[in-house]
């Protein structure tokens, strides 16, 4: 049911977006441009500022700067410090279950505790 | 006794001494890269660069002494709270495991973590700084539950030794370590 093929409602979607963004687009040409006192003789007296028009992708452009260094800022504030017991276990490998060992089959996925994982690496095999 | 030279993670020359006190006694030590005078030079004179800058614009005399002052007592500081000599692990088999840190102004600081509470002493792999690094950590057992892990002590964090120091540092606490499973349990 869930796939990227192009469908007619999406189509209808997309031309609506289309339409409505360039209809944006238009509206904030004429704001930006078109002196005031012609859209006051227009009788379209209720417009905000003109000085918006410029402050706002100003704003934009700000907030997408900021947002590099904050989202890396996030990234390394998510990661978990060096002395949490999240760099070993979490919620599902402690509930995770133990499934019978079957003979002649490939056992099953489990996550293996870091001491077992430890000794295979690091201590030679006699 | 021996010393064998190591990097750390950075790059830096560090140095492992291993002792071997008795069979169920085991003493590591890691020598910390020393302060370089190179990077103190640079340190001090970018310090007292700025200051110049602050005495041309403003012609107050104060500003030089006040950055000699903030030198010393900044050098001071500096190597009494954060300049660590040599960290070293002491394995002492059923009484317990002490970490000693000493300082390049000769303070030492220690813990000690009793042999019942240690779990397993493990070298884990965690991301530090955008790098991924091994470290060697105790593993504190969990009172209430026998399968789980309360608390990860890092060692050897400004060392940072890199895997094949690790690797022996590892060793040598699993020959201890080992020896609790074959030794009768006592209360």
């Amino acid at each position: 049911e869930n796939s990227p093929a192009p469908l007619p409602e999406r189509a209808i979607y997309g031309f609506a977006l289309f339409l409505g963004s360039w209809f944006g687009f238009m509206l904030y040409l004429i704001w930006a441009y078109v002196p005031e006192t012609w859209l006051f003789s227009l009788g379209l007296t209720y417009w905000p500022q003109k000085y918006w028009a410029v402050a706002l992708p100003a704003y934009l452009l700000v907030v997408v700067g900021i947002g590099y260094i904050l989202l890396f800022g996030i990234n390394m504030m998510s990661t978990a410090p060096l002395n949490s017991t999240h760099t070993i276990t979490d919620n599902y490998a402690k509930k995770q279950q133990q499934k019978k060992f079957q003979e002649e089959a490939i056992p099953a996925l489990r996550d293996i505790p870091i001491s077992e994982v430890n000794r295979m690496f690091f201590l030679p095999e006699k | 006794m021996e010393e064998r030279p190591y990097r750390s993670a950075s790059g830096a020359p560090i140095a492992l001494r291993r002792r071997q006190h008795s069979a169920s006694c085991r003493e590591v030590a890691v020598r910390c890269p020393r302060l370089q005078l190179r990077s103190l030079s640079a340190a001090t004179s970018a310090v007292w660069l700025a200051a110049y800058g602050l005495f041309v614009l403003s012609q107050n005399s104060m500003v030089l002494s006040a950055a000699i002052f903030i030198t010393l007592i900044g050098l001071i500081i500096y190597l009494h709270f954060v300049k660590i000599d040599q960290e070293s692990l002491l394995v002492i088999g059923s009484l317990g495991i002490q970490v000693t840190s000493s300082y390049a102004s000769g303070k030492e600081s220690t813990t000690f973590i009793e042999m019942s509470q240690v779990r397993d002493v493990v070298i884990n792999e965690a991301i530090h700084m955008q790098k991924v690094i091994y470290y060697l950590c105790i593993l504190l057992q969990d009172p209430g539950d026998p399968q789980g892990v309360s608390e990860v002590v890092p060692l050897f964090q400004s060392s940072k030794p890199r895997l094949d120091c690790l690797i022996e540092v590892y060793k040598s606490c699993q020959e201890i370590l080992e020896q609790r499973k074959t030794a009768p349990q006592s209360s």
